[in-house]
């Protein structure tokens, strides 16, 4: 499909140094976290809008896919490569343009690492709080792509929550900007709110203006150890009822703890069957307050102990772990299908015990840990793929998740976007009519379908 | 078992789930930002070499040799996949099929063969000033003209007008009367320390006897290997891991002391793993070997417990002190605390650096074959030292010790650059 005459007119785009076409090359951007793989035809590093506007007017032209690519982390195959093409890979535009002090905004491109862009922000007493576990080396532009959330969305939010505006530039190759550098911004439609979360079907994103707030001045990070599910889950649930937001509130079961004590050696509570990971951010008396309260609670819901962490080596090792739980989970089994979903907080003690009983009932070995505050959690289906028995069970066992999901006001993913890992299942909780709007949209923005095709809508391309 | 096939290690590639964590912490990657470079991408590559999806092509060689085997990425592998032995596998595949590039062979066999490289070097000791300058206020120099190896920014180290060993010849080779409480240590001194770094030789010499050891220097001793193992010359490590062996069987020794991180993760697992196969009897020797031999600096913190004794009577002014940790002893040894307790007890202030265990950019040979990337690198780590206003910066590793004078020098900083053993005896 490639023809030499495409290939040199790429190269003319964005300079020999920046375009990749060998084999071993190419299966370096073959994957990302889904463990999938699909081989791309050439991969390029743009600098700018500019060159990715022509590359996206060219595969108008010449008819070939074009995939955005941030640091290929993602759970759901947003970045892969389905169809073949040409890989945007926007690890080269990796700049913080702009940190205003004054109004609490920042200005980046895509490639920025979300961790690294976090570390200037709070350098300068600034907070940017979306935390993905990845922080550490997705970036700021996949993030966006997949609208990610965190732990902190239980008090904080998500990506989309910090989007003020962007610069895209449309599969047509036309550049525009959306929001504003202000906090307020009701000029046409809210197409900011549209891209994020879009999957990068929708356009390329190229700049990011971002909300900022002040760094709280303290954190009190607790760990509640519970001899079930149960109880753990009800404590969060009275943590909310009472009133408290905490900044975090993670839950670990006794799976998942075990593979990452395994790997850290830390010292975690290993014959518990839920662990609580729980902080509380601000003022400092307010803090402990509330801290002092959430310990109470804890103690209340037969919480075997409540630790606080000492200093900020322990705060950082507890979190280590937390964020090392989804990859160390191979420990249980070679192959995971994991699952975001959400439901209504006060519904988190009956989606666990579902989630147990459906375990139980195909005979499968399921990890859950995720975010309490939030509602959101990550169901991971430990199997063998090599097993079709446990495979087709993984399978069924899922769709029953899901449906148990949905009975309980949630929805199928939380932060995982759907990509090609959950789209057979996004008519159980959209309506045909819902996708049919939804796919008008993809039209009008790519009426030839070269943007990350074969993504989100089972039919793929059209 | 590791210094294995590559085939063997098919189910720990497997292993690598692609997360994407080493990323974060790969310096290689951190330089070039691409996929390729990150042990995510090298795992990839290797299961589609055996996949027959890919051949030894260049481009396969280039991403598998742009690797400084620092193992950052190993400690933070959430499903431990062993990506240091993973690469020294592929790089086994490239020796064997005789497509290792020359520089990268010349370099491993100028330490490995005796003959070559003592004689060579010896010869290249004479005529240094012919090809190189002193720079001025620095123990280093500047080639005067382009030279094969030598990239023109490079601060080159000076060869010693006498080598180590050499000059242990013509004095003896035991240096202190036996004693029979004494614990008895046998020092190897590693390729840089015997030819560029005597001072530290000696020094480390004349602390473990002020800590009251009986020290003996092998004379025969040769190369650990290192360098060999790290282009996949297992026979020629094997070949020095068994000369090492006979050269210190012949003394009876509690413990073998390097002042060498590489060395000394060489000697202790990598003798081991090269000798596995070779029969019983010389594994109970190696065995036997690896469990002697400790980082100077655990030394004599551990097995010799010295106190504040060595360093009675501080003399040259206080300093602050800044430390690196080499990869091959933070990682490799686990060994961090134990040249800080040194630091402390040698009187001077002692201020920690950001990323201290970050790898300065050295990986042995591929600071030669790929000098600028190499000093990319480094640019990191000396800016780090550069930012704690330290006078010295102090480690434990002959190859970081060269590395980082580069790079200071380079980046126009003035601290010194030392063995943590010489902050000791230099205040003696």
């Amino acid at each position: 499909m490639f023809s030499q005459n495409i290939i040199k007119e790429l190269t003319n785009i964005v300079g020999r140094d920046n375009i990749l076409t060998k084999r071993e090359d190419l299966i370096c951007y073959s994957y990302d976290a889904t463990n999938q793989k699909f081989l791309p035809d050439v991969v390029v590093f743009p600098r700018g809008a500019e060159e990715i506007s022509l590359i996206l007017k060219m595969a108008n032209f010449e008819d070939f896919p074009v995939i955005p690519r941030g640091a290929g982390s993602g759970f759901s195959g947003g970045s892969l490569p389905v169809e073949g093409g040409v890989v945007v890979s926007l690890e080269r535009m990796n700049r913080i343009l702009n940190i205003d002090t004054e109004n609490l905004t920042a200005v980046v491109e895509p490639g920025v690492v979300t961790g690294e862009f976090q570390a200037e922000v709070e350098s300068l007493g600034l907070f940017y709080p979306p935390d993905p576990s990845s922080l550490k080396f997705c970036t700021i532009g996949g993030n966006v792509a997949e609208c990610a959330g965190g732990p902190r969305a239980v008090k904080y939010g998500v990506t989309k929550d910090y989007v003020l505006g962007l610069e895209v530039v449309l599969p047509t190759g036309e550049t525009i900007n959306t929001g504003a550098q202000t906090l307020k911004g009701v000029v046409g439609y809210d197409l900011t709110k549209l891209f994020v979360g879009s999957e990068g079907t929708l356009g390329i994103v190229t700049k990011i203006i971002l909300k900022l707030l002040p760094l709280p001045a303290t954190t009190k990070t607790m760990l509640a150890a519970f001899p079930d599910m149960k109880n753990a889950a009800r404590a969060a649930s009275s943590i909310i009822s009472s009133k408290i937001i905490p900044s975090t509130m993670e839950f670990i079961d006794k799976n998942c703890v075990k593979c990452v004590e395994d790997y850290l050696n830390i010292g975690l509570p290993i014959d518990t069957d839920a662990i609580l990971l729980i902080e509380t951010d601000g003022d400092k008396d307010l803090a402990e307050k509330e801290a002092d309260a959430m310990r109470k609670i804890c103690l209340d819901n037969s919480a075997i102990e409540v630790k606080t962490a000492k200093d900020k080596r322990e705060v950082k090792e507890l979190w280590k772990a937390r964020r090392a739980i989804s990859p160390s989970l191979k420990k249980l089994n070679p192959d995971k299908i994991n699952e975001d979903i959400v439901v209504p907080r006060n519904k988190i003690p009956d989606a666990i015990a579902g989630i147990q009983k459906i375990a139980e009932k195909y005979n499968l070995t399921i990890a859950n840990f995720g975010h309490a505050g939030d509602g959101n959690i990550h169901v991971n289906v430990m199997i063998d793929k090599s097993n079709k028995d446990e495979l087709s069970n993984a399978q069924k066992a899922v769709e029953e998740i899901f449906k148990l999901t949905l009975n309980l006001g949630g929805t199928i993913s939380g932060e995982h976007g759907i990509g090609i890992s959950k789209m057979p299942y996004i008519g159980m909780e959209l309506s045909p009519a819902a996708i049919d709007v939804m796919k008008r949209v993809k039209q009008v923005f790519d009426p030839k379908g070269i943007l990350n095709p074969g993504k989100i809508f089972p039919k793929g391309r059209e | 078992m590791s210094l294995s096939s590559l085939s063997t290690l098919n189910s720990q590639l497997s292993n690598c789930v692609l997360c994407g964590t080493c990323r974060s912490v790969c310096p290689t990657f951190g330089v070039i930002n691409r996929e390729p470079a990150s042990a995510r991408g090298k795992v990839s590559l290797c299961s589609a070499f055996l996949n027959k999806e890919i051949t030894l092509s260049e481009r396969f060689i280039k991403h598998i040799n742009e690797c400084v085997l620092c193992a950052a990425c190993e400690e933070n592998c959430p499903n431990d996949v062993p990506v240091i032995d993973i690469i020294l596998a592929a790089r086994q595949e490239i020796f064997k099929k005789g497509k290792t590039d020359f520089s990268r062979i010349a370099v491993s066999k100028f330490f490995g063969s005796e003959k070559i490289g003592r004689n060579a070097l010896k010869v290249a000791s004479k005529i240094q000033n012919i090809f190189f300058k002193q720079v001025p206020e620095e123990s280093g120099l500047h080639r005067r003209f382009p030279l094969p190896f030598v990239h023109g920014k490079r601060l080159a180290p000076r060869l010693a007008e006498k080598f180590f060993l050499e000059d242990r010849r013509q004095k003896t080779e035991v240096r202190s009367k036996k004693d029979k409480s004494q614990p008895r240590i046998g020092f190897f001194a590693g390729c840089l320390i015997n030819y560029i770094y005597p001072n530290i030789g000696e020094a480390s010499l004349n602390v473990l006897e002020k800590a009251g050891a009986f020290v003996v220097v092998p004379l025969d001793q040769s190369c650990c290997g290192m360098p060999a193992i790290g282009i996949g010359d297992i026979e020629g490590a094997k070949r020095l891991a068994l000369k090492n062996l006979e050269a210190f069987e012949k003394y009876e020794l509690e413990y073998i002391a390097t002042a060498c991180a590489t060395c000394g993760d060489g000697l202790k697992k990598r003798f081991k793993e090269l000798l596995a196969d070779e029969g019983e009897d010389l594994q109970k020797r190696v065995e036997n070997f690896s469990s002697k031999v400790r980082d100077i600096t655990e030394l004599l913190v551990n097995d010799l417990g010295i106190r504040q004794s060595p360093v009675s009577g501080l003399r040259s002014p206080v300093s602050i002190v800044t430390y690196h940790d080499p990869c091959h002893l933070s990682r490799g040894q686990g060994i961090k605390d134990e040249p800080r307790k040194l630091i402390e007890m040698s009187g001077h202030n002692f201020k920690e650096m950001k990323n201290p265990c970050k790898c300065c950019g050295m990986g042995g040979s591929f600071n030669i074959t790929n000098y600028e990337f190499s000093m990319e690198i480094n640019r990191k780590k000396a800016l780090d030292i550069k930012s704690t206003g330290a006078d010295i910066a102090a480690t434990t590793c002959p190859g970081c010790i060269m590395q980082i004078k580069d790079g200071l020098h380079q980046l126009g900083v003035k601290a010194k650059v030392v063995h943590v053993v010489e902050l000791i005896t230099l205040n003696n």
